[in-house]
């Protein structure tokens, strides 16, 4: 379980998010969505403090850390019950697909490199990539770098896994390959928070629903209440912009 | 006689070249020590640590601001200063005299050196894309293993051009190492050069034994960066096609 108390953050004394409460059960699927500069991704990555909270506390299982208790010691403890999938796929520029996801599990886990090689290659085998182990990111395409990206995440066996807008920068014909892929690994009952902008998805694979805008949370509840059937104004503003009606026939 | 002496020259080159050992002993050394003294400070700036920082914008920005002919007379003549101020200070008994012009050679060259690498770290370390760093923050390490494991290999691979000009750079600056009496081989092709007022020779051939050296040099930089490219082979820049 996952607890968000108060989480507080600025950016040069503009402050991006105003006290932010949230709670993920075990097994929970939660989609952040919302306009750009909503504070969406400025949450996410405070979960694994890549940005530091200015206030707040974040509980993960029994682990709880907040802004006076964070030290170097336990931002790691935190950071080793998360995973992270990045917008740019961030893939470690200097290792091998292979190397990418067996380097938590050498480091932060500190697992034998045969039994991490073992591990590396099933989860591989689950994003299909099997025959790129002895590649290099470079020669990857940007939908195969983001299932690597999930695979590396995934080794950890992370408490909760952090999607940050995975499928922004894809071709569109690349993001079908990674939302199935993530559907998939929904379906196993693994915690996972996502921020995208793919509201059928969020539809589809959500089991709880955020509505961000201006740094606070607008609406929360099941995606059919939120997505289908929202009761404030500016999530109906925001999902109709993002579906508009043709103004003109063609 | 022509104007030229070719066979002069030519004769003169065995002695000339027993120099080499003295450049490439520095240049090696200096570049070494400099590299692991350019890193450490590089980090310091990076890392904004407090005092060390400061100190070091200070030092890079004096030792790129003052000739090495300059610093090399100033640390000559300046560490037998020290060493007479501090000897009584701290009860040592050091002989200035004792120490060898290549020991001030080495260190002089170090200090030199380390603050161009430095600054050459700086902009590489800077220049691997953020992002590389918080993916090793989110699969667990601590900032000592991103740097080891994924910062800084990469870092090193966008470095190796300027660092390579930096070395190409020392071994034609240690034809300035005469200043502090080590005996390289532009001193010995002077000397030579007074005996008999066979100036032009001379510097002939020590123009073309430094031009050899740093041949070689080249060489050896173009293998080395081909071989440590292998993961950017797609990047465009380095391909062989």
């Amino acid at each position: 379980m996952i607890t968000l108390k108060n989480i507080k953050k600025s950016f040069n004394k503009n402050p991006v998010l105003h006290g932010i409460d949230v709670t993920v059960n075990k097994g929970d699927v939660l989609v952040i969505v919302g306009p750009s500069g909503s504070g969406k991704t400025t949450l996410l990555r405070c979960i694994n403090y890549l940005e530091k909270p200015d206030e707040g506390s974040i509980s993960i299982d029994n682990f709880t850390i907040d802004e006076k208790s964070a030290s170097k010691k336990n931002i790691l403890t935190l950071r080793r019950k998360t995973a992270m999938v990045f917008q740019h796929y961030n893939l470690f520029k200097n290792k091998t697909v292979l190397e990418n996801i067996m380097e938590g599990l050498l480091v932060a886990k500190k697992i034998n490199v045969a039994e991490a090689r073992l591990i590396s290659m099933d989860l591989l085998r689950k994003v299909g990539l099997e025959e790129k182990a002895n590649d290099y990111p470079t020669q990857l395409s940007g939908g195969q770098q983001q299932r690597v990206g999930i695979a590396r995440a995934l080794a950890l066996k992370p408490s909760v896994l952090l999607f940050d807008e995975p499928t922004s920068a894809l071709d569109p014909e690349m993001v079908g390959e990674v939302l199935s892929i993530i559907k998939n690994i929904a379906n196993e009952g693994i915690t996972m928070i996502i921020v995208t902008h793919e509201i059928d998805f969020a539809r589809d694979v959500a089991t709880k629903v955020i509505f961000m805008a201006d740094g606070v949370i607008v609406e929360q509840g099941a995606p059919k209440d939120v997505l289908v059937h929202p009761k404030h104004e500016r999530t109906k503003l925001f999902l109709k912009r993002l579906t508009p009606e043709p103004e003109y026939e063609i | 006689m022509a104007i030229v002496d070719f066979k002069f020259a030519l004769e003169q080159v065995p002695a000339v070249l027993k120099g080499v050992p003295w450049t490439i002993t520095i240049a090696i050394v200096a570049m070494l020590f400099g590299l692991i003294l350019g890193l450490l400070i590089a980090l310091c700036r990076i890392y904004k640590v407090p005092v060390l920082n400061q100190l070091s914008i200070l030092y890079i920005s004096f030792i790129r601001g003052t000739p090495l002919i300059v610093q090399l007379y100033v640390f000559f003549y300046g560490v037998p200063v020290l060493v007479d101020y501090l000897n009584p200070r701290l009860g040592l008994h050091i002989d200035a005299d004792e120490i060898p012009p290549l020991m001030y050679a080495l260190v002089a060259y170090t200090i030199n050196t380390a603050a161009y690498q430095a600054e050459i770290f700086r902009s590489s370390i800077n220049a691997t894309n953020a992002g590389q760093m918080e993916a090793a923050y989110s699969v667990g390490m601590t900032t000592r293993q991103g740097l080891t494991r994924i910062v800084l290999p990469q870092a090193l691979l966008i470095a190796l051009p300027n660092l390579g000009n930096v070395f190409i750079g020392l071994i034609k600056a240690t034809s300035l190492a005469f200043a502090v009496k080590v005996v390289e081989v532009l001193a010995i092709s002077k000397i030579i050069a007074n005996d008999g007022y066979r100036f032009i020779e001379m510097y002939l051939v020590a123009s073309i034994i430094y031009w050899v050296l740093c041949l070689v040099c080249e060489f050896i930089l173009f293998k080395l960066e081909k071989r440590m490219s292998r993961s950017e082979t797609r990047m465009g820049l380095n391909a062989s096609v």
